[in-house]
């Protein structure tokens, strides 16, 4: 009976499909190299944020230790500095002299003078000590200052003006400033940045785009898009963008795009004046999941999806409107978090589920 | 409604018995919207509880994929956590006090199935805001009885079960055991590239799907008077599988293993019109994970890697009696009380049960019956009352014609995963409240002989429903935010056929909305469609079925979905011998090896079976 059902299996189970290709990536350091606190219970990269500087390509290392609850911060927050050409990783440890100082870096941006900023979160107890935006000269590879967090805020997100540091809170619609010659939090009080909601909102990100600040609020039922002035705060401007909304990009246009993880949908944002206006210009196919990042190079758009691992690239002038041009895979469990185009057609992401950085290999539309 | 008829005997030499009065639903419901499923009738198949249950209207099965793998049930569009799972009486929970892996309950164990559709939980307790499942488990004839079931597989799909029956003291006893195991190491395909139109597919092998269970069921009853009786169930489950995750995080290294038992003592007697019952029951469920972090896997038994071990248990004592009231009524009364446990990842905590209810049948003129039914649960410190009617009329009592309309409200309440569990992404919440939901429903039945054919409408209000919320920076928490509505449609026929044939047809519509945004609530399908086409011979038996279901919505904005999804399964089979019978069955005709289920766990593309059995 064995005999018959074993043939009548290999029937059944005949090779219809080819093997997926194998995708190249640059696999980031794992956590006995990341200084852990216990050195029987190192963490893993966890790359995030990815920013481009002083020729290099810099990815923030959260450094992180999976348990059976909430991950855990295993050791300090890490820059890893690496050339996409080559496979050659330099750690610069944001951690300070005890190590407790910056944990858990998500974002890492570039000012226009060159530097490097990256707000760590901490545990997002909001009281602990390794909640800090940390300045990184590119060109020495060092944290060069480092700005503590006033209690009560967990900071999320990182824009970079002339005067000013703004950062978002990840427990509240508020975004605050830490002053660049002082580099300690100014003690106005932060900015409401609200945004509908069912019963989540807080600031998913703020970042400079020609000279304005822009703060995105996200909640479960909603998105808001403000326009603040880069020195107070003070908002410009406003306008409803889609559920969840994760990051924004400006195009070298002037339009800003947004990525709606609620609704798996691309917003575009034009300002007039001082008014902004939003629109929904393209809805993701359902098996894209979790867009977690949206770029720009120029007028060509770049996202992720980490719930499908998948990156895409987007043509917003095209004929008939805006759709996705190429599309790339990273391969199961990749998780890919960030995107960071090289130009207008080349991207690499950072891969928080393998912890490995990874070229884009795009599959385009014939 | 009944699916199936009670024609019990599908083995050779054995008399079909067509009983005088086919049971139209469950006895603790009349006049409810219902589905009988016979387990007899798939003889020949290798079928899974929850296979079973996808022929009926109204219902929808939540697997993660592939053989062995968890399966929770949906009704009407309610969750898992709001279908209460009966065995014989007692309610079955989750490791978290929640829903009921079906998975854990081997077929061939039972019965029956009876499906009982609507807010009932003035019929059955509070819990059940869609529905409830009662599983009848094999019951003793008094008689030498038994049988045996060998099936092989793909996948390395193997299946071993016996039963046996037999006369025991003044009554009788069954006992009945079952093995399954399978590699679960199907192929399936998936689309890497999905923004790209004509993107190729790409083959993948599914990892660490397997899954090894075995089963018992022991069921003694005794008379021990002329009007007294006594009731004995022992039932058990313990399996380990491989927690494989969806197809775009796989978890190669994520094991579970879990471990049930349900045991019942009834008493029941009767004094002229008067009938009473008392009952004890408990149950005990564990669920152990291995290899499992908050957003991926790990080794088992290196440090970072502890075992996650979830335990609930419950007891209960209840007491109901039967006594007319009036010429043509009855009224039954029920007061239970007892506990449930839980201790694990969820921490320890317990609450108290008590339940009071009455229900009255009134017999009325022209044909006309109406019962009512009233109950109040308190769980913990949560407490309320659930009152439904239900209304039918025949044209005259043995008329093939029957109308019926009901109306139910009840509650639920939390269960300990959603009120305690702090695990990976989940954030526990203390302070729910119960969710609240009422129903209305109205239908006609045409019944003669075995020809069924019935049409129910049905419309469902829910508030405060617990629904798990994105909770800053990367959790999800529940939070009584819902307020839905559902509406929908329930059509089934069933038609015997000349030369042994009886097709079956069932077909859902559900339109859920959730009330907040208008946007259709996820996860629920718009349309289900079954069809069955079998024949039941002395020498010859197979069938033919095709199950369709639309595309589901997959978030909460109406802009992603899961496919619609095709299936065809056939099977034949021939008394090889006395009463061996030896079947071939293929599910999955079309070798759809993209299709997923919605949490994107891939799904096996065709699988052929041989089965053996024999009954005596």
């Amino acid at each position: 009976m064995k005999r018959i059902a074993l043939l009548l299996l290999v029937a059944a189970c005949g090779g219809k499909y080819q093997a997926p290709p194998p995708v190249a990536s640059i696999a980031l350091p794992d956590g006995s190299q990341l200084n852990p606190y216990d050195s029987t219970k190192p963490g893993k990269a966890r790359p995030q944020g990815m920013a481009a500087a002083a020729g290099r390509v810099y990815v923030t290392l959260s450094n992180q230790r999976d348990t059976d609850t909430f991950p855990v911060n295993a050791g300090p927050g890490f820059l890893a500095a690496f050339n996409p050409s080559s496979d050659k990783v330099t750690l610069i440890d944001l951690g300070g002299t005890d190590g407790h100082q910056c944990q858990n870096p998500g974002f890492v941006r570039a000012s226009a003078d060159g530097y490097l900023y990256s707000p760590c979160s901490g545990n997002f107890s909001g009281t602990d000590g390794a909640r800090a935006i940390v300045e990184v000269d590119p060109l020495a590879n060092v944290v060069t200052r480092r700005a503590a967090i006033p209690d009560g805020r967990v900071p999320n997100g990182v824009a970079a003006t002339a005067n000013k540091i703004w950062t978002g809170d990840a427990f509240t619609t508020t975004v605050f400033s830490i002053d660049r010659k002082t580099f300690a939090a100014d003690p106005s009080a932060p900015v409401a940045v609200d945004c509908a909601k069912s019963k989540f909102s807080y600031v998913a990100d703020v970042m400079t785009i020609r000279g304005d600040v822009y703060a995105l609020c996200a909640s479960d039922t909603s998105g808001e898009l403000y326009r603040l002035d880069p020195d107070g705060g003070a908002i410009k401007s406003h306008t409803t963008v889609g559920p969840n909304p994760t990051e924004l990009a400006g195009l070298d246009d002037g339009r800003i795009v947004v990525v709606n993880a609620g609704d798996n949908t691309l917003t575009v944002v034009t300002a007039s004046g001082v008014t902004l206006s939003a629109s929904k210009v393209l809805t993701f196919s359902s098996q894209t999941a979790a867009l977690q990042d949206v770029r720009a190079f120029g007028r060509t758009v770049f996202t992720v999806a980490s719930g499908s691992n998948t990156a895409q690239r987007i043509d917003l002038d095209a004929q008939g409107g805006p759709k996705v041009v190429a599309e790339a895979n990273f391969g199961p469990g990749a998780g890919p978090y960030n995107i960071l185009p090289l130009d207008d057609m080349q991207a690499i992401v950072s891969n928080r589920g393998t912890n490995s950085i990874a070229a884009a290999n795009w599959v385009t539309v014939k | 409604m009944v699916a199936a008829p009670l024609a019990g005997a599908q083995e050779p030499g054995e008399t079909i018995e067509v009983q005088g009065a086919r049971p139209e639903g469950s006895a603790r419901a009349p006049g409810t919207a219902a589905t009988i499923i016979d387990i007899a009738l798939f003889g020949g198949e290798v079928r899974s509880v929850a296979e079973m249950l996808s022929t009926a209207p109204g219902v929808s099965i939540h697997a993660l994929g592939g053989p062995g793998q968890a399966a929770t049930l949906s009704l009407r569009g309610a969750s898992a956590d709001e279908s209460l799972v009966l065995l014989d009486g007692i309610p079955l929970q989750g490791p978290g006090g929640g829903a009921v892996d079906l998975s854990s309950i081997p077929a061939t164990l039972l019965d029956r199935m009876v499906v009982s559709r609507g807010v009932l939980g003035a019929q059955f307790g509070a819990g059940a805001l869609g529905g409830v499942l009662e599983l009848l488990p094999r019951s003793a004839r008094g008689t030498w009885a038994g049988g045996a079931e060998a099936a092989v597989g793909s996948f390395g799909t193997e299946r071993l079960a016996l039963d046996a029956a037999m006369p025991a003291g003044n009554g009788s006893a069954v006992v009945a055991l079952q093995g399954d195991r399978t590699s679960g190491d199907f192929e399936y395909a998936r689309q890497l590239t999905p923004e790209i139109p004509g993107a190729p597919f790409y083959g993948f092998t599914r990892e660490n799907g397997d899954a090894t269970r075995g089963s018992g069921l022991l069921r003694i009853s005794q008379e021990l008077g002329s009007d007294l009786g006594l009731d004995f169930l022992l039932q058990g489950s313990a399996g380990l599988r491989g927690l494989p995750g969806p197809s775009s995080a796989p978890t190669p290294h994520s094991r579970e293993f879990d471990a049930a038992g349900t045991g019942g003592l009834r008493l029941r007697g009767s004094s002229g019109e008067v009938a009473w019952s008392l009952r004890a029951s408990g149950r005990l469920d564990r669920s152990e994970l291995r290899g499992v972090t908050a957003f991926g896997d790990c080794e088992d038994g290196t440090p970072d890697c502890p075992r996650q071990d979830q335990r609930s248990s419950s007891a209960r004592a209840e007491g109901e009696l039967a006594l007319p009231a009036g010429d043509a009524n009855t009224l039954r009364l029920l007061l239970a009380g007892g506990g449930e446990w839980v201790h694990g990842t969820t921490g320890a905590h317990r609450r108290g049960l008590f339940s009071a209810a009455v229900r009255e049948d009134f017999a009325l003129a022209s044909g006309f019956w109406l019962h009512s039914a009233l109950r109040l649960d308190r769980v913990g410190r949560q407490a309320g009352l659930s009152p439904a009617i239900t209304a039918e009329w025949k044209p005259a009592p043995v008329h093939p014609l029957s109308l019926r309309a009901g109306w139910g409200l009840s509650f639920r309440t939390p269960t300990f995963t959603e009120l305690y569990l702090e695990r990976g992404g989940i954030a526990a919440n203390p302070d729910l409240q119960p969710e609240r939901a009422w129903s209305v429903d109205v239908g006609a039945e045409w019944r003669l002989a075995l020809l069924t054919l019935s049409a129910t409408a049905l419309w469902s209000s829910y508030r405060q429903l617990i629904l798990y919320q994105l909770f800053p920076p990367a959790r999800v928490k529940p939070f009584n935010v819902g307020e839905a509505r559902i509406a929908g449609v329930e059509l089934q026929a069933v038609v015997p056929l000349p030369a042994h044939l009886l097709a079956t047809l069932s077909y859902s519509f559900l339109d859920a909305v959730n009330r907040a945004d208008g946007h259709k609530l996820a996860y629920r399908p718009p349309h289900r469609l079954f069809a069955r086409l079998a024949r039941r011979g002395e020498r010859l038996e197979g069938y033919g079925e095709a199950s369709f279901t639309s595309a589901i919505p997959r978030n909460a904005f109406d802009t992603a979905f899961v496919g619609s999804q095709l299936l065809l399964n056939a099977g034949v089979g021939v008394r090889a011998a006395g009463p061996l019978w030896i079947d071939v069955e293929a599910k999955n005709l079309l070798d759809k090896r993209t299709y997923e289920d919605l949490f994107q766990y891939p799904l096996p593309g065709l699988s052929i079976a041989l089965i053996a059995r024999a009954r005596l």
